[in-house]
């Protein structure tokens, strides 16, 4: 399974809380659990390509997971 | 996966066939065994196939997890080096971590664990070590590096592995517990303690307003973490001053009490239900102290869940009153 590129605009709607999904993988839950709050507080460039980064960064590297490819199907269908 | 109570002569043998092995049982126990891929923890409390909940001081809880580890490297890792534990070991296909009970490395882990470099980049499970309770105070959790033999109790232990070809893990949660309808609350600072609560964005003591509203202190705090409830449990309350916590509280984060629960087997299974696990690949599974001694487990089943009981649960981070597991998958 590929996960989407950074420059995705779907990655900054998750972390800025634009959009939200029901996610199943429980380490992005626990992230965005954080992050959301941080990025919606002060959604600057940088705060939004940071979140960008550890969310991307973790679905990329738990890429075989049955719960992070159907989280990847639900956020960019 | 085999996961069952042996005694220390079965658990040699084990070891000496070269088995991997994840263990917790009684510190006399675990200090017997031969050195081989094993890391362990003391606790003397399990939920078991045969007889379900149930305290056991002469045999150990072993988690045989061969089947899932083509290598494993085992790391001991001090307050200041756990850190590094989802950077180390690059490869790795999950990592184990056991922490001893109230620990330099249990306080830094459950402090810092959300902002560690790298955080969840492989599934990350694992317990925290205890002692039976007439015990406490007395002597001190401590975990085991079965590659040495040495025993640690202000360290963590962490097995990482590497899985075999075509192989995944996951980690889970089950979690009885519920945002309650009341208040919002959230803290000023991240700690294992606090005085003051906001309660709906107003300043007040919190010893006080859990007296004044009569919380039920059995039910823990509950952060809804993107859909993920994560919860803190009460450690104690002394009126007019300090409120104790199990895990830290996090600033930015909103809490509400739990929702009261009447029946953990008719919640357990609520909520197992809503899992849609059917209990075949579960490689290993935890559950906690808080929930056996008030859901009073002893002698009571939590199918297909068997495994130590914990003073802490690690998925990712540290958890309270929570069961925590790990399936395996074939991709």
């Amino acid at each position: 399974m590929s996960v989407p590129p950074k420059s995705n605009p779907r990655w900054a709607d998750v972390v800025t809380g634009r959009k939200t999904y029901t996610l199943k993988f429980l380490a992005a839950k626990i992230l965005l659990g954080r992050v959301v709050r941080t990025v919606s507080a002060a959604p600057t460039p940088e705060n939004v390509r940071d979140a960008v980064d550890q969310l991307f960064a973790i679905y990329e590297k738990n890429a075989s997971s049955p719960s992070a490819q159907e989280d990847i199907k639900i956020i960019f269908g | 996966m085999q996961q069952n109570m042996y005694s220390v002569v079965e658990v040699e043998k084990f070891i000496a066939e070269g088995r991997t092995l994840l263990l917790a049982g009684e510190e006399a126990l675990l200090r017997q065994l031969p050195k081989g891929q094993w890391i362990g923890g003391t606790i003397p409390y399990f939920i078991t196939p045969s007889e379900g909940g149930a305290v056991s001081q002469d045999k150990i809880f072993v988690t045989d997890i061969s089947a899932v580890t083509a290598s494993a490297i085992t790391s001991v890792y001090d307050q200041n080096g756990l850190g590094k534990v989802y950077t180390d070991a690059e490869g790795s296909g999950f990592s184990f971590i056991i922490l001893p009970a109230t620990s330099p490395a249990h306080a830094s882990f459950a402090l810092n664990g959300p902002n560690y470099k790298d955080f969840g980049n492989r599934p990350l499970i694992g317990w925290v070590a205890g002692v039976h309770l007439s015990d406490l105070g007395k002597a001190t959790p401590k975990v085991f590096d079965g590659s040495s033999g040495a025993a640690y109790e202000q360290e963590a232990v962490v097995m990482h592995v590497t899985l075999p070809p075509g192989k995944s893990v996951e980690v889970g949660i089950i979690n009885i517990f519920e945002q309650g309808d009341g208040d919002m609350l959230t803290f000023a600072a991240d700690g294992f303690s606090c005085t003051d609560v906001m309660v709906n964005g107003v300043k007040e003591n919190f010893a006080e307003y859990i007296t004044r509203n009569n919380l039920d202190t059995k039910l823990p705090l509950v952060a809804d973490y993107y859909g993920a409830l994560v919860n803190i449990s009460f450690q104690s309350v002394d009126p007019g001053g300090e409120v104790k916590f199990y895990a830290p509280v996090f600033t930015g984060i909103r809490y509400k009490h739990a929702k009261a629960v009447s029946n953990y087997a008719a919640s357990f299974g609520e909520q197992l239900r809503k899992s849609n696990l059917d209990g075949q690949n579960i490689v290993f599974s935890c559950n906690c102290i808080l929930n056996y001694l008030y859901s009073e487990l002893e002698g009571r089943k939590t199918d297909p869940f068997v495994g130590p009981i914990t003073f802490g649960e690690i998925a990712y981070q540290l958890l309270n009153q929570t069961l925590v597991y790990m399936e395996v998958h074939d991709i």
